[in-house]
């Protein structure tokens, strides 16, 4: 597994399309999130910038990397050439995607940490890092479910649409508007609870019951898109 | 020596989309021989051997590798060496990067210098994988196959795309694995190859396994074949010759020496010179085409 990931890291750094739209990308629109931060303080705060800021490296970051990284070294058979080695299916998985997590973990605790700098600091420390890890495992596994409709990483551009759009504009949405009406909906929305959670992590709104009520809409995304996973990934492209 | 088959393929059916790709194939693959699996484009060769490497699932049937189950990567890949129909590499990394990637992850312990050394491409060890041509890549697919010399390699079409010159290098080289006891399953569409070096032979056509056997056991059920012309106003030659479609004479015997040489005797006798004479054993193409009909 180690090899896979270290070749991998390699990749990321030699490929700039990949650094700028995977971690560029959402590094500047995070940073600018945080420079901006006085014109959010009416909306949400420093939670809201970090719940967005969480989503948008997720999602640009960690999400469509995952997926043009996957749906790239299908399409040449490079998956096929790893499979032929000693390594196993899940050993192979967590090489090609440990260096795009381990990247977008660090970014997103830099970026985390210069908001806490800049702004306040996050009231509960450990219930923020439960929303971070729970948002990176949905992300993960969305990825590996969307790569196995994704035919190629020009294709990914297309198929990564929904999820990207869609989880940054619940964080936006659930960190502007909170969770006070429509509770039920945003919470059940992908990333909903767990930006409601970044949100409430950061301002001390947090109650241990709400973390499992907040947590479990995410455990069951999480869930739903490793059983698409399951089912849709394919370690071959389509002949 | 260990009597158990390094492969064994029992009644082994493949089928996707409804399609039954491979049916009721069998064979055994001995350590150390060489064993060809030939046969027409669709005739299920590379299904069977997606089941042999481990990337498909048979519908029915068995495939034992080393008395394991090809998907039983851990214990079955660090013993064989696959080397795919397609390269399969990342454009992005270094001829060196991939064998040593691919290598350490076979569970076989060697370097990428020497592996690269052994198929000539140790100047291109910097050169990354898109830069490579088709030949040297398939090379490289090769040195990754062949990276700790494994008891068992698996070529699929391992000289598609090679030059002359490479092809009979890769060949010196599989030469060299073989005496030091590997055992080789090959594909490929070049017959005159598995009927200069395969131990047997196995021809499937249609998803099933028609025949298999050596090179002489093969082409020993089919007559050989001399065909000659004869001047204008020339006495015909003696039975078995007979015209063929081109009006040129057709002799097909099973002792090819004796009917060649009672042949020239006649002419010599009847003062006449055959033309355009053309004599030869029978050949894994004929056997090939007696199979397909074509």
């Amino acid at each position: 597994m180690s090899p896979i990931a270290r070749g991998e890291l390699t990749q990321i750094l030699r490929n700039r399309l990949v650094l700028v739209t995977g971690f560029l990308l959402p590094s500047v629109s995070a940073a600018f999130l945080i420079h901006q931060r006085e014109l959010f303080a009416g909306i949400g705060g420093a939670g809201y910038i970090a719940a967005v800021l969480v989503f948008t490296v997720g999602a640009l970051g960690l999400y469509s990397s995952a997926v043009v990284t996957l749906a790239s070294r299908r399409q040449n058979l490079f998956l096929k050439r790893l499979r032929s080695t000693a390594t196993s299916d899940a050993g192979i998985l967590t090489g090609l995607l440990l260096p795009i997590t381990a990247v977008s973990l660090i970014q997103i605790s830099v970026l985390l940490a210069v908001l806490a700098v800049v702004a306040d600091a996050p009231a509960h420390l450990p219930l923020l890092a439960a929303a971070v890890l729970a948002v990176m495992a949905m992300m993960l596994g969305l990825g590996l479910a969307t790569a196995g409709l994704t035919d190629s990483p020009e294709h990914a551009q297309i198929t990564t649409l929904p999820v990207v759009l869609g989880t940054i504009a619940v964080a936006v949405w659930v960190g502007t508007t909170g969770t006070g009406e429509l509770t039920a909906l945003k919470l059940l929305l992908p990333g909903g609870a767990a930006a409601d959670l970044a949100v409430r992590a950061w301002s001390g709104e947090a109650a241990a019951a709400d973390v499992l009520v907040r947590l479990a809409p995410t455990l069951a995304w999480i869930a739903l898109a490793l059983t698409l996973a399951v089912r849709l990934f394919r370690w071959e492209p389509r002949r | 020596m260990s009597t158990t088959p390094v492969l064994d393929v029992d009644r082994l059916n493949v089928a996707y989309d409804g399609f039954h790709a491979v049916q009721n194939l069998s064979f055994q693959v001995r350590r150390g021989e060489l064993y060809a699996l030939l046969g027409t484009n669709g005739a299920g060769k590379t299904s069977a051997l997606e089941v042999i490497e481990g990337h498909r699932k048979a519908a029915s049937g068995t495939v034992r590798i080393f008395g394991r189950s090809p998907r039983d990567r851990r214990a079955v890949r660090p013993r064989m060496g696959i080397m795919l129909q397609e390269s399969g590499f990342v454009p992005d990394m270094t001829v060196q990067e991939t064998v040593r990637l691919i290598g350490r992850l076979s569970g076989r312990a060697d370097t990428a210098e020497r592996v690269l050394g052994v198929v000539g491409l140790t100047r291109k060890a910097g050169t990354r994988v898109s830069q490579l041509s088709g030949g040297e890549k398939r090379r490289l697919d090769f040195a990754t196959a062949a990276y700790g010399t494994p008891e068992l390699m698996i070529l699929d079409e391992p000289t598609t795309g090679l030059d002359v010159r490479s092809r009979d290098d890769l060949w010196a080289t599989v030469d060299r694995l073989r005496e030091d006891g590997v055992t080789i399953v090959l594909t490929t569409h070049y017959l005159e190859e598995a009927q200069e070096r395969a131990d047997r032979i196995g021809l499937m056509h249609r998803g099933s396994l028609h025949r298999e056997g050596t090179v002489a056991e093969l082409t020993r059920a089919l007559p050989a074949e001399i065909r000659f012309r004869l001047p204008a106003l020339s006495p015909a030659p003696p039975p078995p010759a007979a015209r063929d479609g081109d009006g040129r004479f057709l002799i097909e015997t099973f002792d090819l020496p004796q009917d060649l040489y009672s042949l020239l005797r006649w002419a010599r006798t009847a003062g006449v010179e055959p033309l355009d004479l053309e004599a030869g054993p029978t050949r894994l193409d004929d056997v090939f085409r007696s199979l397909t009909g074509r």
